[in-house]
């Protein structure tokens, strides 16, 4: 009603509300989806739903976070999912719990915990740098480089997996104050009943790790020469972008990203194989082009990443609550991801 | 020439950092005052050396000497395939017979070429854990080649159907009764379930809610274990006058929780535990039971989420937890009563029944000689490692 009423008092407001529409289309998907699971599974909204899908989104997005720098940069990370296996497998194997059965190196004492999350950030940069280098060097397509990485880092995987003591064994019984500091609850959200319902910490880390990055892309001269490197790299040569340093930066500031991922995952499963990981760059990438980075380069926004990784998470959480088919899972978000970037590249077409 | 030897150059910083990335267990390295983690750290370094066959080390038996083992693992990323990995490497080691590893890594087309490259190298035994376990094609194409060049093959692990084994008199199956392990499980679950019922059935409206997580779709091993745990305990419970299990959530559209990778991932056990934990609490009376994973690590994902969220630790409820595999890991839960059960799929009789066979292909006999003491099919050559139920005490 309205609408009808906008539309007879202006002309331009009706092709504002259609902008609207198109703009926010995902969002507005959302909201459809929750208030129908809502309908149908009232329980939906209880704040322990609502902190799982909040963990679940913050458990994915820093792997989003990292890659999404690849893509402004028109490239993206086949190595994310790999660099999180090792990283996850090298923390837990440092902090297995001394008396945990099959420990791979026994009678190691398990070092100081922020050592590790430090050992773990490292090595990921470093295999970011590595992919940087290669794809600043010798101006290599990122898909190819990383496509290389993540099978040489899956060779360090399968190789570590069998060193020490271990038999290739899932790595796990880890140290009860481990897993205190990832899993654990510094703030619960009180539910009645004088219980109160625990937000992991991971989710405040992930918040943490979300603003430092708006910081870094928004307010830093490195994260405005991403975006110009990304818009146009010759424009950004010829005003005095370093291209080399600038594509390596951020390729091991993705990498420390899963590496930081894999210090959390490690913890969260608690059980970690070789095949830890695997996958998470698709996840990650679809995200990143569902909330609005661009392959198209130059284009995209933290709360876009967020907002792509909590979509992905809402599919997983509310399609098996409303009952649908698990095989269906996948049509939807391909289906999703079709949508999002077709929108996406349709503002890119108008405003060009 | 330039471009080369920046190309070298390259290649030389790249080989610089890998060794830097491969340098990630150092700290373990350095911070272990203790001797251990010396040794230990040298056999990641060799560890390459073992995939190489090992030419170098004369056969200490000698009549084995001419014996060229090709080992072909469906995946090097699979836990359990990873403990019968360890056990027959160092059985071959200690008989002193030449042998090379292989890593499909989840691909048939991959591990058919690393056959066929094999057998122009110079193998004369193939040990193969096939990839593709829904069609009879890839297996009987695995023969064929066999066949052609005639060398044994021994099919291992994952199922071969018979008539792929009956079409070459050199070719011989070794694995377990998949299907067992669901019976087993499913035998395990009721016979918990009948002692502890009323600690379990912790709303008490006398039936036992259940969550399945299943690991891979179209698996058979997986559809047996998904199927016949719950039918089986459903027997035993119906038996003694008990209500049959109900799934936890009765709207859903399947009566398990797929990892949507086919990965038989703690993590994915992790996350539909958690989310299931979101909306089914002891609070509003509706908590899950009991978990019966596929796997243990599955199983361990969901224990994880448990008890993330209080259960399963001192001072929480006690939410039973059983697995299948039981991997050393599993077993040290079950030990610390943190887990219920899992079931035993054995490692190392899965090794030494290989063994037995590549001994008989090096010393000329039959390839089924010597197996009166295992437990062999009646109408085709394939040989049953059993499983075995593992709980606390």
């Amino acid at each position: 009603m309205s609408t009808e009423k906008v539309k007879k008092n202006s002309k331009w407001s009706s092709e504002q509300i259609k902008d609207f529409l198109i703009n926010n289309a995902l969002i507005l998907i959302m909201l459809v989806l929750v208030i129908y699971v809502t309908a149908t599974r009232p329980e939906f909204l209880k704040p322990t739903s609502l902190i799982n899908l909040l963990s679940l989104t913050a458990a994915y997005l820093p792997v989003a976070l990292g890659i999404a720098g690849c893509i402004v940069l028109t490239g993206t990370d086949l190595s994310a999912g790999r660099v999180v296996g090792i990283t996850a497998v090298i923390s837990a194997s440092l902090l297995q719990d001394i008396t945990a059965p099959g420990k791979m190196w026994p009678n190691l004492e398990p070092p100081p915990i922020a050592l590790v999350l430090l050992i773990s950030v490292l090595i990921g940069a470093l295999i970011g740098a590595f992919n940087g280098f290669w794809v600043a060097k010798f101006k290599l397509h990122p898909f190819i480089v990383t496509l290389a990485t993540q099978l040489i880092v899956y060779t360090f995987i399968l190789l570590y997996m069998q060193a020490g003591e271990s038999t290739g064994q899932a790595i796990s019984s880890l140290t009860e104050d481990y897993r205190e500091f990832v899993t654990g609850s510094v703030v619960g959200v009180p539910i009645g009943g004088g219980k109160t319902a625990p937000i992991p910490n991971y989710v405040w880390l992930a918040l943490l790790l979300a603003g430092l990055m708006w910081l870094i892309w928004n307010k830093t001269t490195f994260g405005k020469n991403m975006f110009a490197l990304g818009a146009n790299e010759e424009a950004a040569r010829v005003s005095g972008v370093n291209v080399f340093a600038t594509t390596i930066i951020v390729f091991a500031l993705a990498g420390a990203m899963y590496g930081y991922a894999g210090f959390i995952e490690s913890a969260r499963i608690a059980s970690n194989t070789a095949n830890t990981g695997a996958n998470y760059e698709l996840d990650a990438i679809a995200a990143c082009v569902i909330g609005g980075v661009s392959f198209v380069g130059g284009i995209g926004s933290i709360s876009g990443i967020v907002i792509g990784v909590l979509l992905l998470r809402l599919i997983f959480v509310a399609l098996p609550m409303i009952g649908m088919d698990q095989n269906l899972q996948f049509a939807i978000k391909g289906g999703i991801i079709l949508l999002a970037c077709a929108l996406d590249m349709r503002k890119y077409l108008e405003k060009k | 020439m330039k471009r080369i030897l920046a190309l070298l150059l390259t290649l030389v910083m790249m080989v610089g950092l890998v060794a830097a990335c491969g340098g990630s267990d150092e700290p373990a390295e350095t911070d272990a005052p203790e001797e251990a983690a010396e040794p230990a750290d040298d056999s990641a370094e060799e560890e390459p050396a073992d995939e190489e066959p090992a030419d170098e080390e004369p056969a200490a038996g000698g009549e084995a000497s001419d014996l060229n083992v090709g080992v072909f693992y469906y995946d090097f990323a699979d836990s359990y395939i990873s403990t019968v990995r360890s056990e027959l490497d160092k059985m071959l080691e200690e008989a002193g017979i030449t042998y090379t590893n292989y890593d499909a890594a989840g691909s048939q087309p991959t591990q058919t070429e690393a056959v066929n490259s094999a057998i122009t190298g110079g193998t004369n035994l193939l040990v193969v854990n096939i990839v593709e376990t829904a069609a009879i094609d890839a297996a009987q194409g695995i023969v064929d080649s066999a066949k052609e060049a005639g060398i044994p093959v021994i099919f291992f692990n994952r199922e071969i159907d018979n008539s792929v084994i009956d079409s070459y008199e050199l070719a011989a199956f070794v694995g377990t009764d998949a299907p067992e392990a669901g019976h087993m499980q499913g035998q395990m679950i009721g016979e918990f379930l009948l002692e502890n019922y009323d600690d379990v059935d912790l709303n008490g409206d006398g039936k036992i809610s259940y969550i399945m997580l299943k690991g891979q779709e179209g698996n058979p091993e997986a559809e047996a274990r998904t199927q016949y745990s719950v039918e089986d305990a459903n027997a035993i419970l119906t038996d003694a006058g008990k209500e049959e299990l109900v799934y936890y959530d009765e709207n859903a559209a399947s009566k398990f929780l797929v990892d949507p990778d086919g990965a038989w991932s703690s993590a994915a056990g992790q996350e539909y535990m958690q989310t299931a934990l979101a909306t089914y609490t002891e609070d509003s009376n509706n908590m899950i039971e009991i978990v019966i994973g596929n796997n243990d690590d599955m199983a361990l994902g969901a224990l994880s989420a448990l008890q993330a969220a209080g259960y399963n630790k001192e001072g929480g409820t006690y939410i039973p937890v059983f697995g299948v595999d039981a991997t050393e890991t599993a077993v040290g839960k079950i030990d610390s009563g943190e887990m219920t059960g899992s079931i035993k799929q054995d490692n190392v009789g899965m090794a030494s029944t290989l063994m037995t066979l590549i001994n008989n292909v090096a010393n000329g006999d039959e390839i089924m000689a010597n197996t009166d003491d295992y437990n062999v099919d009646a109408d085709v050559d394939k040989i049953r490692v059993p499983y075995s139920i593992v709980t606390g005490q």
